[in-house]
């Protein structure tokens, strides 16, 4: 069952083309399934078409694979009909005896061992050659040209999704496959008739050729045709004798005399032509009509697995899922552009009010020699002064306030909080924030550090804060 | 017993990336997730709230970073905490967790909460510095609020500018961290990025095992992507070079302007399937929201046919010549091969179309163009498989260049992706010896015959080993 289960089957196969196309998961979903079917994971095709049947409700309508199908069905049906009675009739007009003269096997040899025999080189050279080369052999099949006119005239346009979902190779084997059926159904109808007409009349035959043949040369001949069942069904080959009795020659007025005497002899031919169509026409033919659908199934396999999906598919099943991402998406910040930002373009050398934010006594004792600033009070915030400390610190500034911030350290809130607090001050009228850069680079802030600080004191709308940007 | 389960699944080691605010917590995260996807600011603040990347493997988690806001009001939160003293060692992480508790709804201490919160809940603390700024005092408190909770930690020295304070702070960090270690994420290349990832295995005993076991994971899904790509680009010679574009004629006679729309149409084929490979190659390395320059050497417009793409990217002429000869190429398509020469380093190979210098050179030096069926009355005007001996080192060449700059490409970079190709000559990546067994393959797509599975085995050895040395 489960054997069956994993046969891939042409509708299988172009479903799967079509749902590739329409969908192939994503490889979270496909990674989750092959961990589920875990024992499958060993043979691709299996889990291929496990995930095939899980997924195959999602395959659009209309279908291809009903089309063609549909219309495969019917050619095939049709054409094996027209094989069956073509074989019928042909085996019919070559059997007819009226009795006047006898009936030449060398026709019935001819469609029973000649033509299976040669057509069948023509199939083994068209399985074993590829592209240019097949398409050369292909040409000698009869079939084919009936099944190209067949699909020109009635569904070509139906159909010219065909060359996108089957490969040429797979388009032969297909072709291939086929025509071994109808030339079977053939051979077929050619043994019913041969039956038939055996049954249903006292048929003489004989042999005729325009060659000078003597009757001991036919007759190795036909033995050796007859080889392969000799062994085991020898009375179906005929004697020399019977050989050289059925002999005809047509310019004769009458029929040979020792002929019509013997005429019930004549009829023993019909075991051979019998054997010979068995063997060269159905049973030749059955193990070609068989290898050419083992053939065309390993094709659809190998094809199967080199579907454009498969790989990727393939791939997500033994890749272990690997997702590093967040679980949840981010709100991203809008950032406020800095429209109206109060700035001062110099720095005084005089305020009533220095503040340093994280800045040391000496650091800032080092900034105001540096800028040549003065003041008469000096306090060092933030850093590891606890924020009672600056609260006091805030309350005692007076007038107008410089406030040195480090530029390459963002404002936090614990720094709009100690802001926030000066500007209530009110014996504060006016607080410059001057962000330095580090001493290395003589406290010069880089661009967009200020443009950081910027756009904060923009934000907090305070009237008295302005940004020193000299 | 239910406990106990939920104890077993949480497991796996968790790291809360902490710090001031805009030191680079976010762009080490990203860099560390693969993801790009994170909002990388200059603007304080720019995490407002915590963020989990973990690393799952088929639906496991094997760790979970967290990206977290700055610290915000830390000498509060330390004052807090200090208000609770005598508090013992082991129980100073229970204070910090009733801090939480008492200020989970206080916008004051979002940013603190939100940060804490993963550490108290088990996580390794991943303290985060510019390096590149001199160390200053108010980092204490951070630091101290961080020991309070009593957690494996490590701090990253992350040098976001060129100036380097590393020594100052390697003085002031080793006080409260076991472990410092220098990191770029800008610059880090993988095997930094796996080395970090050891360094966090060694905060905590049980963490080693699943720590190795990512980096494990993360080494061979690495490797997948490189085959992966390779096998893009493969995939995308193969097409492009096979490509033939199919022009139903109406009238008696092919006119210039069908002749002009089949030419055009085969050339915005060609675009449109480097324009996929491009983004195909993008999505394996996960870089998704990649803004690219918009010039002529852009991967997605017409840069393909620039003169200049076709000098660096492909083979010089005495390069092309040694290779097309020694494979035989020369032969039958001798002709093209002195006019291709020529159009390679005067003018634009297919861009000369539209661009009118190519006419010059003619339009049939590069690919075929022929008229199908005339004698069935049936006409059909193709274009193409291109003929061109440098077409395919100069589409080589392009993506090689293009996945190396994607793959080294930090996710935590936020810039334009520079596709400046000023030092890139295919000719000295891939040797004469080499291109030997590329110009077979491309001989067989000129033909338009189908390549076996050895041959493709083959020329992807080539590809991957010349872009295993661009990521070098």
């Amino acid at each position: 069952m489960q054997e069956k289960q994993n046969n891939i089957t042409l509708k299988n196969y172009i479903d799967f083309t079509q749902l590739l196309q329409e969908y192939r998961g994503n490889h979270e979903e496909n990674r989750l399934f092959a961990l589920k079917h875990e024992s499958l994971l060993k043979s691709p095709q299996s889990i291929l078409l496990q995930w095939f049947r899980d997924n195959a409700f999602r395959v659009k309508e209309p279908l291809y694979s009903k089309t063609f199908l549909e219309h495969s069905f019917t050619a095939l049906t049709i054409l094996s009909f027209i094989s069956f009675f073509l074989g019928l009739f042909t085996g019919i007009g070559l059997l007819s005896y009226s009795g006047a003269t006898p009936v030449n096997i060398i026709y019935y040899l001819l469609f029973a061992t000649f033509l299976p025999f040669i057509s069948m080189v023509i199939t083994l050279l068209s399985m074993i050659t590829k592209d240019s080369s097949f398409s050369f052999f292909k040409g000698f099949f009869s079939w084919y040209w009936v099944e190209k006119l067949l699909k020109y005239f009635t569904l070509k346009e139906k159909f010219d999704w065909v060359d996108t979902y089957l490969s040429s190779d797979l388009q032969k084997w297909m072709g291939i496959y086929k025509l071994q059926r109808f030339s079977l159904l053939f051979s077929l109808g050619l043994m019913i008739a041969l039956l038939f007409m055996v049954i249903s009349q006292d048929i003489a035959f004989s042999w005729s050729t325009t060659l000078q043949i003597s009757a001991e040369t036919f007759h190795n001949f036909i033995e050796m045709l007859a080889t392969p069942w000799e062994s085991f069904f020898p009375s179906s080959v005929p004697s020399v004798e019977l050989v050289e009795l059925s002999q005809h020659y047509r310019l004769g007025e009458k029929l040979n005399y020792e002929m019509v005497n013997q005429a019930n002899k004549l009829g023993a031919w019909w075991k051979y032509l019998a054997m010979a169509t068995l063997f060269y026409a159905i049973f030749l033919r059955t193990i070609l009509w068989l290898v050419s659908g083992y053939f065309f199934k390993k094709q659809l396999e190998k094809e199967f697995l080199s579907l454009n999906g498969t790989k990727q598919l393939l791939y997500e099943f033994n890749t272990p899922y690997v997702s590093t991402k967040a679980m949840t998406k981010e709100n991203h910040l809008d950032i406020i552009e800095e429209e109206n930002v109060p700035v001062k373009e110099s720095v005084n050398s005089q305020y009533h009010s220095i503040l340093g934010w994280n800045l040391s006594d000496n650091e800032m004792l080092l900034v105001n020699d540096s800028k040549k600033i003065q003041s008469s009070r000096i306090y060092s915030t933030g850093g590891n002064h606890s924020f009672e400390q600056d609260e006091v610190s805030a309350s005692e500034a007076k007038g107008r306030v410089l406030l040195y911030v480090k530029a390459w350290e963002p404002p936090t809130m614990d720094f709009v909080d100690f802001l926030e607090i000066l500007v209530e001050n009110r014996d504060v009228f006016e607080v410059e924030l001057f962000p330095l850069g580090t001493i290395e680079n003589n406290y010069i802030r880089s661009e967009k550090e200020l443009s950081i600080w910027k756009r904060k004191i923009e934000g907090l709308k305070f009237d008295k804060v302005w940004v020193i940007d000299a | 017993m239910h406990s106990d389960k939920n104890e077993k699944e949480s497991s796996y080691p968790k790291f809360a990336v902490v710090g001031h605010p805009n030191k680079g917590k976010s762009s080490i995260v990203s860099s560390l997730a693969l993801d790009d996807s994170v909002q990388i600011g200059d603007t304080p603040g720019t995490t407002q709230v915590k963020r989990s990347f973990p690393l799952i493997v088929d639906g496991k988690v094997i760790y979970e970073l967290f990206d977290t806001p700055g610290f915000q009001r830390a000498r509060r939160v330390l004052s807090w905490l200090k208000k609770q003293e005598p508090v013992s060692a082991d129980k100073r992480s229970d204070v910090v967790r009733a801090f939480i508790f008492e200020h989970r709804d206080n916008e004051k201490f979002r940013d603190e909460v939100e940060l804490l919160e993963p550490i108290v809940n088990g996580a390794g603390i991943i303290y985060v510095v510019d390096a590149s700024k001199p160390y200053g005092v108010e980092y204490e408190v951070e630091m101290e609020i961080l020991r309070w909770c009593g957690q494996p930690s490590m701090a990253i020295l992350n040098l976001i500018s060129e100036e380097d304070y590393r020594e100052q702070w390697n003085n002031a960090l080793g006080h409260y961290f076991r472990m410092v270690r220098t990191f770029n994420p800008i610059e880090s290349t993988f095997r930094e990025h796996l080395e970090l990832l050891e360094g966090m295995s060694h905060l905590k005993e049980e963490w080693r095992r699943p720590i190795k076991f990512a980096i494990t994971i993360l080494e061979d899904l690495y490797q997948k992507k490189v085959e992966k790509s390779i096998d893009i680009i493969v995939d995308n010679i193969q097409k492009t070079l096979s490509f033939v574009y199919r022009l139903n004629v109406k009238g008696e006679k092919v006119t210039p302007e069908e002749e002009e729309r089949a030419k055009i149409a085969y050339r915005e084929q060609i675009i449109k399937f480097e324009i996929e490979q491009t983004k195909a190659i993008e999505a394996i390395w996960n870089h998704r929201s990649i803004e690219k320059i918009e010039n002529i050497l852009s991967l997605e417009n017409v840069g393909l046919f620039s003169e200049e793409s076709a000098s660096i990217f492909g083979l010089s002429e005495k390069g092309l010549i040694i290779t097309g000869a020694s494979a035989g190429a020369i032969t039958g398509v001798g002709v093209d091969l002195m006019f291709a020469g020529h159009t390679l380093f005067m003018a634009s190979l297919i861009g000369g179309v539209v661009g009118g210098v190519g006419a010059m050179f003619g339009f049939n030096n590069l690919y075929e163009v022929k008229i199908l069926g005339q004698s069935v009355g049936k006409r059909e005007l193709t274009v193409g498989p291109m003929k061109n001996l440098n077409f395919p080192y100069v589409l080589l060449g392009r993506a090689l260049y293009h996945n190396a700059l994607i793959a080294k490409r930090s996710h935590a970079l936020r810039g334009t992706l520079n596709l400046d190709k000023d030092t890139f000559f295919l000719e000295q990546l891939i040797g004469s010896d080499v291109r030997k067994k590329l110009e077979e393959v491309h001989l067989q797509l000129r033909k338009g015959k189908s390549l076996s599975e050895e041959s493709i085995i083959e020329y992807k050895k080539v590809i991957r080993a010349s872009f295993e040395s661009l990521l070098d």
